[in-house]
């Protein structure tokens, strides 16, 4: 997704929960104090709208200015190109000078960490719930040697004796430092 | 004198061998998480958090506060050898330290973040020492009005100074803000934004809040990532340490390192992290070999790394004397001051004299141990970053789990933490900073509760804001913050100072 794109999508998905957040308030209780509790989440609710509707509107009209300069780049057989060459000259430029894009006031543009596959992040985050879901009722130590077994062996499947020894090891570590260490008694589930 | 007097005092028990373990532990972990890249000082002290209920709060404390400023260290050998800045304070270590690593001079570059670190922590934590009692003098006049415009003086600064995007920046104050005003309103007892929800209203807790924005999205995104390539270690076992040339070129950019990051650390709502930012392009700026910087100029590593220590000292001041957090690290430290009863500010050092002089003197020694312990373990630290990915990053996810679970022992807590995680990668795919939010979810029931208190003393008027001397002087510097970045990005700009800093 180009940056316009995703500002455009992030400054609709701020206003949309700012917009939410407004609504709730209308359900707070109203108060006769000056200050009354609705006051803080209103203005709350209605600086997120703002804030994203500005986002969004920047991004439309950054993708504006940077179409236009292609348009007048473009005119030859050779367009399409030029356009690739114009949209990454704007990108370059728009981090470097624009005083709201990413030069920012330490101005030293650094590396962008590298995007993981969508797909793969989905499956991590469905994978860290499931753990969520089960500790309590099947207990700190299964669900963890599961978890950690699970997580591990995706990553490394080659290495599947070193997994089970880290998470199984890992489990009890942990278990026995907080639950007889620290006190913190963790969930023993089906093992209770 | 009075000054030396608590200090010594403070040195007494700090030296005492429980207090030395803890600080101890204290910057090793520091420089451990400052090492491993993908986990930094704010996962660890909101990991540490629940293991800390039970210390004593002075043991307590000492042991947060080192990973703070410990990991300042660590940051710089993990971007001095692999250019990835450990935390985000080292990531312009990253550019001039890693070229100096690969011309063999990775040791220089070790020896000079280190030693300037060591210098620039030191003077901070003597500024700390002097400046506090000065500033808790200055306190006992503010009223409500004087802390509610230095709270909101400390999130506007957050957002006109953060690295990016400002209206970005601004959103994740108010998401912060948004967050902090779940649960029951503390004047009223009225429930307020809980959706129809009974169990948030108590509110959400800033540790799970904390813990979700900074450790999930970091691991599941690492996780994500697969294998991928190995990253090459650049070895430096053969390299010479500092050469006199070095130790020459080194000592300007540490002395302007140390005042400039003290002086931003100082200011509410900046962090270290801008002070490392802001010395490398004045390093940058006043060097007579300006066609190094980029190829391994060693003023690129020392002034940088000098100011995000004495940043650290100076984001101290304003915690310790007002209660005012300047930055997410400190915005944590505050609560862990509140977890255990105690408030910072003008109260502490009256009511909490020693405790608060041991956290100080822990400082000076936690210093003095990691020069010692830092330059003979490099080593030692930079085994820690041929760990697997897999192995680290699964330990802390399960280590949040269990942060989570022993904060609120229940299914809807392990919940909130899992949501969060998922709000917080979407808010870092969008592009917008986390540090903001925390800071504002820590300050949002003081801001609440002083600008009420504003009002009801003034009956409805907002005169105050600019009748009382010390409100109307925090207007000034508040306009100064949001002006002075305009103008600096404008002078930098102008100047095209930053036209091959870009590292692409």
């Amino acid at each position: 997704m180009s940056t316009h794109r995703a500002d455009l999508f992030t400054g609709c998905a701020v206003a949309v929960i700012g917009a939410v957040y407004y609504i709730a308030t209308f359900s707070i209780q109203e108060t006769a104090n000056i200050v009354t509790p609705r006051t803080f989440p209103a203005i709350v609710g209605i600086a997120l709208i703002v804030l994203g509707l500005f986002l969004a509107g920047q991004a439309i009209f950054r993708h504006r200015k940077n179409t236009l300069a292609e348009v007048g780049a473009g005119s030859s057989g050779s367009a399409e190109v030029r356009g690739d060459v114009q949209r990454s000259a704007a990108s370059v430029r728009e981090s470097s000078d624009s005083d709201d894009a990413d030069g920012g006031v330490g101005g030293v543009v650094l590396e962008a960490p590298p995007e993981a596959p969508a797909r793969k992040i989905v499956f991590q985050f469905v994978l860290f719930f499931i753990y969520l879901a089960i500790l309590i009722p099947v207990g700190f130590l299964l669900s963890t040697a599961a978890f950690l077994m699970g997580l591990t062996s995706i990553y490394a499947p080659d290495k599947w004796i070193r997994n089970l020894i880290f998470s199984v090891a890992f489990a009890v570590v942990i278990y026995v430092a907080f639950v007889y260490g620290l006190a913190v008694y963790l969930p023993v589930g089906i093992l209770g | 004198m009075n000054t030396l007097i608590d200090l010594g005092g403070g040195f007494a028990s700090a030296l005492e061998p429980v207090s030395l373990a803890f600080a101890l532990l204290g910057v090793l972990l520091g420089t451990v998480v400052g090492v491993l890249p993908g986990i930094g000082p704010i996962s660890a002290i909101a990991i540490l958090i629940p293991v800390s209920f039970g210390m004593e709060p002075v043991h307590g404390l000492i042991l947060l506060c080192g990973i703070y400023y410990g990991s300042m260290y660590g940051g710089s050998i993990t971007a001095t050898l692999i250019k990835t800045p450990g935390e985000v304070a080292s990531a312009v270590t990253a550019i001039e330290g890693y070229e100096m690593a690969r011309q063999g001079r990775g040791k220089a570059a070790l020896a000079t973040a280190a030693i300037g670190s060591f210098l620039a922590g030191t003077l901070a934590i003597i500024g700390l020492t002097f400046l506090s009692p000065v500033l808790v003098q200055l306190a006992s006049v503010f009223g409500a009005t004087e802390y509610f415009l230095l709270m909101a003086t400390a999130l506007l600064l957050a957002s006109t100074m953060s690295a990016g995007s400002r209206t970005k920046a601004l959103i994740s104050i108010f998401i912060g803000l948004a967050v902090g005003l779940v649960g029951l309103d503390f004047q009223t007892g009225l429930p307020r934004q809980t959706f129809g929800i009974d169990l948030l209203s108590d509110g959400i807790d800033f540790t799970i809040f904390a813990m979700a924005l900074f450790a999930i999205p970091e691991a599941i995104r690492n996780l994500a990532l697969g294998r991928g390539a190995k990253e090459t270690i650049q070895s430096f076992g053969e390299d010479k340490w500092m050469t006199k040339q070095d130790w020459q070129r080194s000592a300007g950019p540490w002395a302007r390192g140390s005042v400039l990051g003290f002086i931003i650390g100082v200011l509410p709502g900046v962090g270290p992290s801008l002070a490392s930012f802001m010395s490398y392009i004045m390093e940058k700026r006043v060097s007579k070999r300006k066609d190094e910087f980029g190829h391994g100029a060693i003023e690129g590593v020392a002034g940088p790394e000098a100011a995000n220590n004495a940043g650290v000292g100076g984001a101290m001041i304003p915690l310790f004397s007002l209660g005012i957090p300047g930055s997410a690290t400190t915005a944590l430290l505050l609560f862990v001051f509140t977890m255990y009863g105690l408030q910072p500010g003008p109260l502490i050092f009256r009511e909490e004299t020693g405790l608060i002089w041991t956290i100080i003197a822990s400082m000076y020694i936690g210093n003095v141990a990691l020069i010692i312990l830092n330059l003979p373990l490099v080593g030692v630290f930079v085994k820690l970053l041929k760990m697997p990915k897999e192995i680290l990053f699964s330990a802390i996810l399960v280590l949040v789990v269990i942060g989570a679970y022993a904060i609120e022992f229940s299914l809807f807590g392990l919940m909130m933490l899992g949501i969060f995680g998922v709000i917080g990668y979407l808010m870092e795919k969008g592009g917008i900073p986390l540090a903001p939010a925390i800071l504002a979810l820590v300050l949002v029931p003081l801001l609440e509760d002083n600008f009420r208190r504003m009002l009801q003393i003034s009956g409805g008027s907002f005169a105050p804001l600019v009748t009382r001397p010390v409100s109307l002087s925090i207007i000034i510097l508040m306009v100064l913050g949001i002006v002075g970045p305009v103008v600096f990005r404008w002078w930098v700009s102008r100047r095209k100072l930053l036209a091959d800093v870009t590292v692409s």
